[in-house]
């Protein structure tokens, strides 16, 4: 007989954040609907609980208390793990978050658990578990087995997609703060600053990458390329041929005599794909290409291909992105 | 046993040298030698971090490395460029002579101040007249109450527009050709030096090379390194500690070589494959591999020897010689893989050939370094 | 101030991955080991704040085998760490990152400790668990994503802004307390070769590790697995550029896992 799975949500905006809502998810397909209980710690859990029940949750804890908005993992962890002891759980799971990540650093001790983080896959072998997880920058993927009674899980952002929102009851119980030591109360979140992204990561830094080439045609439409990186959160790019045409400083070009990239989603568009120019993003991990030309080199190295009008299909992009991300 | 394996303290430097060699050096090759730009405040970062005193004894603030180390360092800069890493040996092969015959009066006066802050030194032995054959040395230094006067003119000068002080070769009794070379101390700013324009280069073009006059320079009879008469036995000893540095840093050109070129085999493709699955390209590519390790390993040995307390005329020779004509060799190979683009400006490998070249030709030219080779080896027979 | 400094040897970024022959680890014969990007920005901030607050000490300490355990230490003493501590770990040993930080939470808690500083996460596995475990097992509070920490002497606090998902915090806390910083954002600097040499001549403490803690920990790695060669895009079929985008944004959602 497997224990419950436990969840730790995260507020977002004052909801359920979409990672918890994706931990929930993966919960319930390791474990089944009916063994995941949620958690929930703040200043007034009770009504953002509710998003437990429309993802299909029947019972979540809650520690309530002014102090808790904006606290430190640490003491989380305390409340996570006496809930954990209580429940007799086997499993805690978290989205993909820094507060995630905190959180089952500190399980692995005050819970003795076998601890991942970043997992993107995450399956039972037996009576324990199995995770898959991307190593070295993506450049490899590790499968680790968890051993023990106990595992701790962060997962990677989009692990999973979340639940169907349903309609659906959550019954809470609220659980005691006592045990947490004093000193974890002593530091003082002051303020928030949400940052916009304004100016982008630097090319080299960005982990993606939006490049245009000469079939943008003209420094003007370089714009339509500025924006699908933008809705990305990425860095823009360019190849010779445009920095060479002038329509962008020479600090844009990718390529062997440019800047030599390894994001991990690299969007090549209007761009052939000559050889000078792979050398300097190949080992990017994922490689969209988007060329009316089928033949053109760049799709034996891209891993998704587009064979259409950049002007079309670019423009097209940047809403459904904007759609996607809730922008 | 013999043992090729460096020590960590050994790897760390090299290390350091790596770095410092892709991360502040490559980064402006291309840009100093198309500009021929001296780049000093890469010089000044290199002193800075201990890469540029590398045979300055500590007590004097330098790094205070053996040959085997230094050649290590040298090797790590020149693959990221041959032009800065002249700047750096012709700084050292300078020091080499206070080291060897300067007074401990003489060290403490102008090594420490080369310790204690960037400055250059140059080494002055070649002249117009022929640099294969210092004996026949036209630049004179009469005897003139408690000290000299200098009178002629050097050519070919490493760090000449730069450097605060000169070691010059002089000769005080030309009827005694090499046997009257006496070695001086001369500072930039002494009365009658006149450095010329610098020289355009086919390569190194990082590093500044010039002539350099001397009109009836006074120089006291302290600045006189060793004895009168010391002077070829003094360069010949001199020569005998940095000639194996060449050869590290012809290494460094033909690690750089063969690694562009067999990077870029894998990507280029021809008739529908790499060109790296041509047999050609195989061949030309193990070829050049050899060279490149032959090339360290004798290398390494001269420095060894050299290290122990041995003399190692025969085998820094050879690894001058063998190392600069490998690299010629391997940086011609790459252009040749590279096809068109290898004569191009805009990529790496045509720069390659232009600095190994002078690796032939400097601190004893080839044809002088298999001479010594021959005499040192008929020795053995006679 | 007592700076403790927790770094870890991780194979170079320009390493080629390679399976080993099992199958289930890197294929670590020849690998350069080094210290971690993130690790590297650790001792460079512990090195900021003893400059800036004089009478600080900067201890390293590092879990792992020899050789490569040895080396990062050294490289942190050249750089200026006055301290080091080595938890030596058998040949072959590979620690997962909690039973690192049981295993460095015993040389830490033996040393005076008043700010413990972490890297983010290593370069190889990117757990970014130790801060929190270790800081677990000392009885102190822990701060992750960590930018532009300072301390202020006057009021006893530490004051640094944390990077998370909700924006740009400032934040401020006593010690004592296990910081882990979000990247190498301070531009560490370089060793000077004299300072390497010297290094090499600086005593280091060894501690064993505790007989208790298992060689993998309680995670044990099964499988390592490299991406398979590019073997030509896979084409997206659409009629409408709209369903070409909403067909993209789904693979890239879905299998890649690289939508943002
Ligand atoms: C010495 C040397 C060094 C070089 N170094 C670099 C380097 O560092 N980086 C670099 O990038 N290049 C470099 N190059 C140049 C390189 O060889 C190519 O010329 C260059 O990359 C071509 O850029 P491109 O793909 O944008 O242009 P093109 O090759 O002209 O490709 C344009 C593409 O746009 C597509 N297109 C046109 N219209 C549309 C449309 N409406 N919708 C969709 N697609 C469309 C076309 O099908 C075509 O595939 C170098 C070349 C040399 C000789
Ligand atoms: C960039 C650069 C930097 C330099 N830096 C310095 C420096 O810092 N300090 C310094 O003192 N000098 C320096 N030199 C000079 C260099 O060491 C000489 O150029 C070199 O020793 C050759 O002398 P040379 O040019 O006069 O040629 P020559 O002596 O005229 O020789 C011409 C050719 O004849 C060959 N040859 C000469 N004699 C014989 C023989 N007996 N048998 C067979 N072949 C022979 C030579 O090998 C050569 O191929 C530098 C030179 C260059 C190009």
């Amino acid at each position: 007989m497997t224990g419950p799975t436990l969840v730790v949500g995260e507020l977002h905006d004052g909801a359920l954040s979409d990672a918890t809502k994706e931990a929930v998810s993966v919960a319930q397909s390791v474990s089944g609907k009916e063994n995941v209980v949620g958690f929930l710690a703040g200043s007034s859990p009770r009504g953002p609980a509710a998003g437990f029940g429309r993802c299909g949750v029947a019972r979540a804890l809650v520690a309530e208390d002014p102090r808790l908005d904006g606290v430190a993992g640490a003491v989380v962890a305390h409340l996570v793990a006496s809930a954990a002891d209580s429940l007799g759980a086997e499993l805690v799971l978290v989205g993909g978050s820094t507060f995630g990540r905190d959180l089952i650093a500190r399980l692995g001790i005050r819970w003795n658990a076998a601890v991942a983080t970043g997992v993107t896959s995450l399956t039972r072998t037996g009576a324990s578990f199995e995770v898959r997880r991307p190593v070295f920058g993506g450049r490899a993927t590790e499968t680790r087995q968890l051993e023990g009674a106990h595992a701790a899980v962060a997962l990677r952002p989009h692990a999973s997609a979340a639940p169907p929102d349903s309609p659906g009851e959550v019954a809470l119980t609220p659980v005691p703060l006592d045990g947490v030591p004093a000193s974890f109360w002593a530091a003082k979140r002051l303020s928030v600053e949400v940052v916009s992204r304004g100016a982008g990561p630097s090319l080299t830094d960005a982990s993606i990458i939006v490049s245009g080439g000469r079939g943008v045609r003209a420094a003007e439409n370089f714009r339509l390329i500025d924006e699908l990186a933008a809705s990305l959160g990425g860095a823009v790019g360019a190849s010779r041929a445009v920095t060479d045409a002038g329509w962008r400083p020479e600090s844009y070009q990718v390529g062997q005599t440019g800047k030599q990239v390894s994001p991990q989603l690299y969007v090549a568009v209007g761009i052939s794909g000559a050889v000078q120019h792979l050398m300097g993003m190949i080992s990017s991990r994922v490689i969209v290409a988007i060329n009316s030309d089928s033949t053109a080199p760049i799709f034996k190295v891209a891993d998704y291909g587009i064979v259409g009008d950049l002007f079309q299909v670019v423009p097209a992009l940047t809403q459904e992105v904007k759609r996607a991300r809730g922008q | 046993m013999p043992d090729f394996s460096l020590t960590p303290e050994q790897e760390s430097l090299r290390d350091l040298a790596r770095k410092f060699a892709r991360t502040e050096m490559a980064p402006h090759a291309a840009e100093c030698d198309r500009a021929s730009r001296f780049p000093e405040e890469i010089y000044r970062k290199a002193f800075d971090l201990g890469l540029l005193n590398l045979n300055l004894p500590t007590e004097y603030g330098g790094s205070g490395l053996g040959l085997f180390d230094q050649c290590l360092i040298v090797e790590e800069l020149a693959y990221g460029c041959g032009g800065m890493t002249t700047t750096v040996i012709a700084h050292c092969l300078a020091l080499a002579p206070i080291l060897l015959d300067g007074s401990p009066e003489q060290k403490e006066r102008f090594l420490k101040p080369i310790g204690a802050e960037y400055r250059l030194a140059a080494f002055a032995l070649t002249e117009p007249s022929g640099g294969s054959d210092p004996g026949s040395m036209r630049t004179l230094a009469r005897r003139d109450g408690d000290g000299y006067v200098l009178s002629g003119e050097k050519c070919f000068i490493s760090n000449a527009p730069q450097a605060s002080l000169f070691v010059v070769f002089a000769n005080t009794d030309p009827s005694q050709r090499h046997k009257g070379v006496t070695a001086f101390v001369v500072p930039r700013s002494a009365n009658g030096v006149t450095v010329g324009p610098d020289d355009e280069k086919m390569g190194h073009r990082a590093s500044s090379t010039a002539a350099i006059r001397f009109d009836d320079v006074r120089v006291p009879a302290s600045d006189r390194l060793g004895p009168e008469g010391g002077g070829f036995s003094l360069a010949m000893r001199t020569l005998d500690h940095t000639r194996t540095p060449i050869g590290a840093l012809a290494t460094g050109i033909a690690q750089a070589a063969l690694d562009h070129a067999a990077s870029y085999s894998l990507k280029r493709e021809t008739f529908g494959k790499p060109i790296s699955e041509h047999q050609a390209i195989q061949i030309k590519l193990a070829n050049m591999a050899q060279a490149v390790q032959a090339a360290r390993l004798l290398t390494w040995r001269a420095a060894w020897l050299i290290d122990r307390g041995q003399k190692g005329t025969l085998e820094s020779s050879i690894a001058k010689c063998f190392a600069s004509d490998a690299a010629f060799a391997v940086a011609d190979e790459a252009i040749q893989t590279f096809g068109g683009y290898g004569y191009m400006r805009e990529y790496p490998v045509e720069k390659l050939l232009r600095d190994a070249k002078l690796t032939q030709i400097y601190e004893g030219a080839n044809e002088i370094q298999r001479i010594v080779i021959a005499r040192e080896l008929l020795r053995g027979y006679g | 101030m007592e700076i403790v400094v927790c770094v870890k040897p991780v194979p170079d970024a320009e390493t080629r991955l390679r399976t080993a022959a099992d199958g289930s680890t890197l294929d670590i014969e020849a690998v350069k080991f080094v210290l971690t990007g993130y690790d590297e920005s650790a001792v460079e901030q512990a090195l900021l704040l003893k400059e800036a607050n004089p009478g600080s000490k900067v201890h390293v300490v590092s879990a792992g085998p020899p050789p490569r355990t040895e080396e990062v230490l050294r490289a942190s003493l050249a750089l200026g760490c006055d301290l080091a501590t080595w938890v030596e770990m058998p040949p072959g040993v590979a620690p997962d990152p909690v039973s690192a930080a049981r295993a460095l939470a015993r040389a830490v808690a033996a040393v005076p400790h008043e700010l413990v500083l972490c890297g983010k996460n290593a370069g190889d596995d990117e757990a970014g668990v130790v801060a929190g475990a270790l800081a677990e097992l000392l009885g102190v509070p822990d701060y992750s994503a960590v930018l532009d920490l300072r301390w202020d002497a006057a009021a006893s606090r530490l004051r640094f802004q944390r990077s998370t998902e909700a924006g740009v915090e400032k934040w401020e806390a006593p010690l004592p307390c296990v910081v882990a910083l979000q990247q190498a954002w301070n531009d560490p600097r370089t060793a000077k070769l004299p300072a390497i040499l010297k290094s090499r001549r600086l005593p280091i403490a060894k501690v064993p590790p505790e007989a208790a803690i298992p060689a993998t920990g309680t995670t044990r790695p099964t499988k390592f697995e490299l991406p398979p060669p590019r073997t030509g895009a896979k084409l997206i079929e659409f009629k409408t550029p709209e369903e070409a985008a909403q067909k993209l944004v789904k693979v890239l959602k879905e299998d890649a896992k690289v939508f943002p």
